[in-house]
């Protein structure tokens, strides 16, 4: 893989120049000690070595509330309305990029997600090694420490003011390269990146799956009927919060509003989620997955079996922000396969 | 023929009228398809012939309920506007006391001369047709709510907590920052607004249909909140819902 030494003085220029054509998004403090994803001008601090975005990075591919289709009552015409700013996400971490890749493939299988594949194809993302990890992430467990694409341009700080940065693809070289030529990074710096990540995977290891993630679908099979999921339900608020906040959560509802003439009108969707009590309800006023049970249980079937028995990987990637976001902590998809796998050890 | 529509307000601050008026242009293109005959916050004469009543406040003295009773007989459909009207709202704080601590309070010396009795919401005393929550209500709503009436469609309420609006959002959760919220058992729909604006949510809009009342009280206890501070926000607004008449 291509890869060249940046230096933290150059980036300013270049974060200058992408924002000419690209609305740019960087990690930065927020209030509480957390990190997010905010608009990078001048003056704002990039935060290299944020631990977790506190919200999902889904929302610049899929947002909250999107327009599909507008539509005249009148006429009877329709068409549909896409939104695709050009958007520069700078220092994504490689579980975040696991999670854009799989929504990807999700929204190419079958009929393609127009909307989303116009957002997605006019956001360049650059990756980030991580140097701190949130203490409810257990990504480095869950195969979600390192990706090989869905990149654009790759940065690992390998000293206080120097980057190692590895090509993805030519729209990244092009942008990197933008304004000038830049030094091929040498046996030593690669070597320095590779270390920097050792590091980091390392560090991740605290906080772990005790067993190998392959082996959650075939555990889910057998736990189907576990009293665990009746014990945590009882403490499920239904308020979808671990839904929302997930990288590879994508369900939404479509809705429509007409304007106060009543004559031209906007169908939009917006984010759903499978833990809300009326998710399934379908005519009739039948629900069937009515019970909090039912709910809790999809949401572990969905992200370890059913995701998996499909595209071939887990529905989570670890990032740890269900766990945070759980106001009654029973959303911890490590704490939930550990106790499961713990169990499943001592049956016949 | 467009369908006539009164505005009536019980004991309330007329916020919620004022959210209609506050609609401006929009309001004017909507009363191209109804007639308003009643509506004292932005027009003088009254009718009694109308089909929907919108009506804002909660019943809070006898004579209230021969009023509000009137107001159902004549209407065909009865849609009760903001938290006082739906679920009692801050009125029923005084249900927590004994009436003559309240009237002490609020009238002084002349209380013997005011009826005032427990506060409750509209659906206590008459049947509802539709119910618009918040305090204020959220206008966009009311007017969304209003056009799909007028289009025949069964108007849309969010049933979900105002977590989802937060997410959606992308504030960051009070609890996280070691604050309550009422926003894991209150109805969205408001746009979790107060959040957005750096409060917390007081629960206006009432309890969402499905709410976990007991998980969310034991996640406030376990993050640190007592007996006393959890049950003082239930009763800000919700003081009818925990303890009905």
């Amino acid at each position: 893989m291509t890869a060249y030494t940046v230096y933290l003085e150059q980036l300013h220029a270049m974060l200058a120049a992408w924002s000419k054509e690209h609305q740019v998004y960087v990690p930065t403090a927020v209030e509480g000690g957390y990190f997010d994803f905010k608009p990078w001008r001048e003056g704002v601090e990039i935060a290299f070595d944020y631990d977790l975005a506190y919200n999902t990075l889904k929302r610049y591919f899929l947002p909250p509330k999107e327009d599909l289709v507008v539509f005249d009552l009148a006429a009877k015409t329709a068409e549909m309305v896409f939104d695709a700013p050009k958007q520069l996400l700078f220092g994504v971490h490689p579980y975040d990029i696991r999670g854009i890749n799989q929504l990807d493939q999700i929204m190419e299988t079958g009929a393609p997600d127009q909307y989303y594949l116009h957002r997605r194809d006019a956001t360049v993302v650059f990756g980030l090694t991580p140097m701190r990890v949130a203490e409810t992430a257990f990504w480095s467990s869950m195969g979600a420490g390192e990706v090989d694409r869905g990149f654009d341009l790759f940065w690992t700080k390998t000293g206080p003011s120097t980057f190692l940065v590895e090509v993805g693809s030519m729209r990244g070289e092009k942008m990197l390269l933008a304004a000038g030529e830049l030094t091929p990074a040498s046996a030593g710096a690669r070597e320095a990146a590779r270390k920097a990540h050792l590091k980091i995977m390392e560090m991740g290891r605290s906080n772990a799956l005790n067993f190998d993630w392959k082996q959650v679908p075939r555990l889910l099979d057998k736990c189907w009927n576990s009293p665990l999921w009746q014990k945590k339900a009882e403490l499920c608020l239904a308020c979808g919060s671990c839904n929302l906040v997930c990288p590879t959560c994508y369900c939404f509802d479509i809705r429509e509003e007409a304007d106060e003439l009543l004559q031209k009108g906007v169908r939009f969707r917006e984010w759903d989620g499978c833990m809300l009590t009326s998710f399934a309800l379908v005519a009739g006023e039948h629900n069937f997955r009515a019970k909090a049970l039912e709910r809790y249980r999809h949401r572990y079937m969905r992200k370890g079996k059913y995701i998996y028995d499909r595209y071939g990987e887990l529905g989570c990637i670890g990032c740890g922000r269900c766990v945070r976001a759980c106001t009654t902590n029973i959303a911890n998809p490590r704490e939930v396969f550990n106790t499961l796998w713990e169990a499943s050890q001592h049956e016949d | 023929m467009k369908p006539k529509i009164a505005f009536f307000d019980f004991a309330g601050c007329e916020g919620d009228q004022l959210q209609v008026a506050n609609l401006e242009e929009k309001l004017l293109d909507i009363l191209s398809h109804v007639e308003v005959v009643s509506f004292r916050e932005v027009m003088t004469g009254h009718s009694d012939d109308y089909d929907i009543a919108f009506v804002e406040g909660s019943i809070t003295r006898p004579e209230d309920e021969a009023r509000i009773k009137d107001i159902r007989s004549k209407a065909k459909y009865l849609v009760a506007l903001g938290a006082c009207a739906t679920i009692g709202g801050v009125n029923c704080i005084k249900n927590f006391m004994s009436p003559d601590v309240y009237k002490e309070r609020v009238y002084g010396t002349s209380g013997r001369w005011y009826s005032t009795y427990a506060a409750r919401p509209l659906k206590k005393v008459v049947k509802v047709d539709a119910e618009l929550h918040g305090c204020p209500i959220d206008r966009s709503e009311f007017a969304r709510v209003v056009k799909e009436l007028l289009l025949g469609r069964q108007p849309w309420i969010p049933d979900y907590p105002v977590c989802v609006e937060c997410k959606k959002a992308g504030n960051i959760c009070r609890y996280d920052l070691g604050r309550i919220c009422l926003g894991t058992i209150t109805r969205a729909g408001c746009g979790a607004c107060c959040v957005t604006e750096g409060a917390h949510c007081w629960g206006c809009r009432g309890v969402a249909p499905k709410a976990n009342l007991d998980a969310a009280r034991e996640a406030m206890n376990k993050n640190g909140f007592d007996h006393k501070t959890v049950r003082d926000l239930l009763r800000f607004f919700l003081g009818d819902t925990y303890a009905p008449l």
